[in-house]
């Protein structure tokens, strides 16, 4: 256990916050929601690659940001009109 | 515990308080694009805090190189993602991303 795992452990559990966003309040605040907690499980995926000292899982947190960029940009268009 | 534990650690420290306060002020905002001001605090200054203690910790290895590379698509993806929920929010609300003529405050700002 060191600390790049408690890092990680806290950045997931903080991820519950804006989760909560998600599913308490309005559309465009769940979108917002969503877009904080990808980034933050991105952080937590690497420093979990971090953690274990496995270097090839930081292209784990890079898919998972571009992914999660894509994502929610497709959200962002498609809650504009037609959702 | 050498000098430069010390620094990574200080460098991961920063960055998860920031983010820890990103998510308060997430949950505080009252709406949408008071929210927004959050998001593009925690994807550009956290991840760039995070990333630096892990090249910090690793030097210009694979995992270091690669921390850079996440910090600078995270950088660059959070303030185009920030504009197009903003937009999304308004154009949600407005019906289009332009001033409405019943908006203009001044009489004499050009029409639309």
């Amino acid at each position: 256990m060191n600390g790049w795992l408690i890092g990680a452990t806290v950045l997931l559990a903080a991820s519950a916050a804006p989760l909560w966003i998600v599913f308490r309040s309005g559309i465009m605040d769940a979108l917002v929601g969503l877009e904080l907690a990808a980034v933050l499980d991105t952080l937590a995926v690497a420093l979990l690659a971090e953690g274990f000292h496995r270097q090839s899982f930081f292209d784990l947190a890079i898919v998972l940001g571009v992914l999660g960029f894509i994502g929610s940009l497709a959200f962002a268009r498609f809650l504009e009109r037609w959702v | 515990m050498t000098a430069r534990h010390v620094v990574a650690g200080a460098l991961l420290a920063t960055g998860i308080g920031i983010e820890l306060l990103s998510c308060l002020g997430v949950l505080r905002a009252r709406d949408a694009y008071d929210r927004l001001h959050y998001l593009g605090a925690a994807s550009t200054l956290g991840a760039a805090l995070v990333c630096a203690a892990v090249l910090v910790n690793e030097g210009f290895d694979q995992a270091g190189d690669k921390a850079v590379l996440l910090a600078v698509i995270l950088a660059v993806c959070g303030p185009v993602l920030t504009h197009a929920t903003g937009r999304a929010a308004r154009i949600r609300a407005a019906g289009r991303f332009t001033i409405h003529d019943t908006e203009r405050e001044r009489a004499d700002e050009p029409a639309g």
